[in-house]
């Protein structure tokens, strides 16, 4: 156990032997340092930080968690986890001020021990369980989110509060006129265009091309009119330091506040792991990687855990990030590393160039990924099973109307539900012979399926009985009960119950008593 | 009729604790620094007035030349004749800068455009809405639409020369340069005034006579109204003719070119 513990925790590299491809990846990671830099100065924003711990946490927890992680999963800034950052500690302390960011800081370590502690539990286990359907709502739920997200920025909303998203859209309509920045929207529908039309001729690199046309016409505007005019918003310059070392306050007194973040800390480490999971069991599904949840979950708590001494704040799996370093065809770790690199490096040598970034060539190609997540496809495959549409449905009708966090719950629900439903079912067939009737279970015989076989005894009350155990996977204390009670009322009118029983289930109903009662046959 | 001496009392009691002007009872920023937790209003005022006097560390994102507010804006916005910043009761106003009805917010961030030579930050960034609320701290009880005391910078009366800038040169290389440089370059604490990492063409500060009014109130630092008006009018033009970043407003290949180049 302590060495399978051991092995999870240090970096593995397994990827190199089968990183055929290295040049693949460094460029998918130059689109994702491309695609964090705004979410990182947005995110931040979001937690009540400036704008450049978001870049940091850019940085070192994509890092961490791709060093230590076994796929290749873009982590990083997340807006779940940074609006519950934001959330959790304002109350405390005032934005910006010194101490806000010794909270944060301090949360975040919290976060991160959660989380190791989740990893010691095994606790990725729950994420086994979601069926490929709920993933695949999942994901298109996401898609759906940040397309949302990307109007704001698309057509230049200051921001307004709409509690669902049809009120958005509603808004938005009705009052395009005054609401909608003219440039801002030319700038994000050149850059989708550019995007849609790059993916004919060059599949693989058309998120460059999307943000180059966005960067281009942004600038073609800015020659034309000033920013006062087009009241555009870019994306600014960013100072950063190359290694951020900060040693994170902690005190006596600070511990004793930081207990009312305790429930914060659970909330944000579970939701951060429920996405970086859905999204890793996302990638096994859809690509051959060799992917460890547990090592994930444990790359997760180490990268929030340590993202305070780096001057970064928590994070968790980017759902759009992913998506994009996918279709750019990443299939390492090396991607999210590369990426780490290449935001301190764009940032550094390509600042000026990103200082005139309009912020709505950057939605346009946010817009792109998330447009590429609701796949037409899953739906129609998943429309072919009952159950399983329901799950694909509920799932992403629950994302669109109360978010992520809570979409994953009714996916993690609505998948155990069915999978309960599903082994609770038995399967029942019935010989009338010369040697009385013969019942064949198939299934795992347990406190829920038993009222199945109620029903069958009741049927053929009065005669001799066989019951033949020998296909059922797993019997427990109370079907056990139930066969006694059977037996001995059978017994009362004249009738015998008989099991045909393998050598484990023997032993298992001898300790429970039942021999006295039932007939036994082994087989 | 007959005052019951208990009434007499109560009233006196209650007249001698209600305080006179109540609004202006707030804490000092240098209390507000020391308080460890602040509410939401309070929180946005320190922010603001940190980004008033470390403009580089907490509004970087909207920067682009080497300034800080507090460079003009003398003593963190509340120093007289120095554009102090107890103005938000002037606003939103009418300024003939860019023919339209002014909020604060814009205000604020079209001295990152011209001033702070950068991008117009977003109408709700954090930044601007910190700088709002500082504006507003620093403006209790200053009378609504009246002009503040010692607002902007004074108007120096006619003296009757045409600025000079070859007498201004001799004043700044005697008076300016131990500071600013002889370049105009600045140094650590203090600010270049002009150059490429100085305010651009469209500030106010590129006005003469503003410029004028604001180095006969303030210059040198700590020994403002020693030179007089023709000394600051002839500075003010040798500055005007020196180089430094393009308007935003207009030659906007220039601009992009300079932002690429710095």
């Amino acid at each position: 156990m302590i060495s399978k513990l051991l092995t999870e925790a240090t970096p593995s590299f397994a990827w190199r032997k089968k990183a055929g491809n290295w040049r693949t990846e460094v460029f998918a990671g130059l689109v994702g340092a491309i695609l964090v830099i705004p979410q990182g100065i947005t995110f931040a924003y979001l937690a009540g930080l400036q704008p450049e711990y978001g870049l940091y946490c850019a940085i070192f927890v994509t890092l961490f968690c791709s060093l230590l992680g076994s796929s290749s999963m873009m982590s990083g800034p997340n807006t779940a986890v940074a609006i519950l950052i934001g959330t959790a500690v304002l109350p405390l302390a005032g934005r910006g001020s010194p101490i806000y960011i010794d909270f944060v800081f301090l949360l975040c370590m919290m976060v991160g021990i959660i989380q190791l502690v989740f990893w010691l539990a095994r606790g990725a286990r729950i994420f086994q369980y979601l069926s490929p359907a709920a993933i695949s709502g999942i994901s298109a739920g996401a898609g759906f989110l940040i397309i949302m997200s990307s109007l704001d920025s698309i057509l230049d909303l200051s921001t307004f509060k709409t509690t669902f998203f049809y009120e958005k859209l509603y808004v938005i309509i009705s009052d395009a006129v005054d609401l909608v920045n003219p440039y801002s929207l030319a700038i994000g529908v050149t850059t989708i265009l550019a995007g849609y039309l790059g993916r004919r001729y060059s599949p693989r690199y058309f998120i460059i091309i999307a943000v180059t046309a966005g960067y281009l016409c942004g600038l073609l505007v800015a020659f034309i009119w000033p920013q006062p005019v087009t009241e555009l918003e870019y994306l600014g310059r960013m100072p950063l330091e190359w290694l951020p070392f900060s040693i994170p306050n902690i005190n006596m007194e600070y511990l004793m506040i930081s207990t009312q973040l305790i429930p914060y800390a659970i909330t944000i480490a579970f939701i951060g792991l429920a996405q970086s999971l859905v999204i890793v069991r996302e990638l096994k599904m859809e690509t051959d990687q060799d992917i460890d949840l547990d090592k994930e979950v444990y790359a997760q708590g180490v990268a929030n855990f340590l993202a305070p001494f780096f001057s970064g704040f928590a994070g968790a799996g980017s759902f759009n990030r992913t998506r994009a370093n996918q279709s750019m065809g990443a299939t390492t770790p090396l991607s999210g590393i590369t990426a780490a690199g290449f935001v301190l490096v764009l940032i550094t040598f390509l600042g000026p160039i990103l200082t005139y970034m309009p912020m709505a060539a950057m939605a346009g190609t946010l817009f792109i990924v998330g447009a590429d997540m609701i796949k037409w496809r899953d739906l129609k495959h998943y429309a072919q099973v009952r159950s399983e549409l329901v799950i694909y449905l509920a799932t992403f009708v629950s994302i669109m109307f109360f978010g992520l966090a809570e979409g994953v719950v009714v996916a993690v629900f609505l998948s155990v539900s069915v999978f309960l439903l599903r082994i609770s079912q038995l399967e029942l067939t019935i010989d009338s012979g010369d040697s009385g009737t013969v019942l064949k279970v198939k299934g795992a015989l347990f406190y829920a399926s038993v009222a199945h076989l109620t029903e069958k005894f009741h049927r053929h009350f009065g005669e001799d009985l066989t019951v033949d155990l020998q296909y059922t996977t797993h019997i427990d204390q109370s079907a056990v009960d139930f066969f006694i009670r059977e037996s001995r009322h059978m017994a009362a009118h004249g009738a015998r119950l008989t099991l045909l029983i393998n050598e484990k289930q023997r032993n298992f109903l001898k300790k429970l008593g039942a021999s006295t009662d039932i007939h036994l046959v082994s087989l | 009729m007959k005052i019951s001496p208990v009434l007499t009392l109560t009233a006196m009691l209650l007249l001698a604790f209600t305080p006179a002007h109540a609004q202006q009872n707030q804490p000092g920023i240098a209390q507000l620094l020391r308080e460890p937790f602040l509410d939401d209003y309070y929180s946005n005022v320190v922010y603001g007035y940190e980004i008033i006097t470390d403009t580089q560390k907490n509004a970087g994102r909207y920067v682009g030349n080497s300034l800080q507010c507090s460079n003009c804006h003398l003593q963190a916005g509340t120093q007289q004749d120095a554009l102090p910043l107890n103005v938000a009761g002037m606003y939103p106003k009418w300024r003939a800068k860019n023919g339209k009805r002014n909020g604060i917010g814009l205000r604020i961030r079209e001295c990152f455009l011209y001033s702070m030579d950068g991008i117009m930050p977003p109408e709700d960034a954090p930044e601007v809405l910190a700088i709002s609320a500082y504006v507003t701290y620093l403006s209790q009880g200053q009378v609504m639409g009246a002009e503040p005391e010692g607002r902007g910078v004074p108007t120096l009366p006619d003296t009757g020369y045409d600025p000079n800038p070859a007498s201004g040169r001799a004043v700044y290389l005697a008076q300016c340069a131990s500071c600013h440089g002889e370049r105009g370059e600045g140094t650590s604490a203090m600010p270049p005034v002009w150059g490429m990492n100085a305010y651009n063409k469209g500030a106010g500060m590129n006005d003469i006579r503003k410029a004028a009014g604001f180095i006969w109130a303030n210059m040198p630092l700590g020994n403002g109204k020693s030179l007089t008006h023709q000394q600051a009018l002839d500075v003010s033009a040798y500055l005007n003719l020196q180089i430094r970043p393009a308007d935003p407003r207009d030659s906007k290949l220039l601009k992009l070119l300079e932002h690429l180049l710095n």
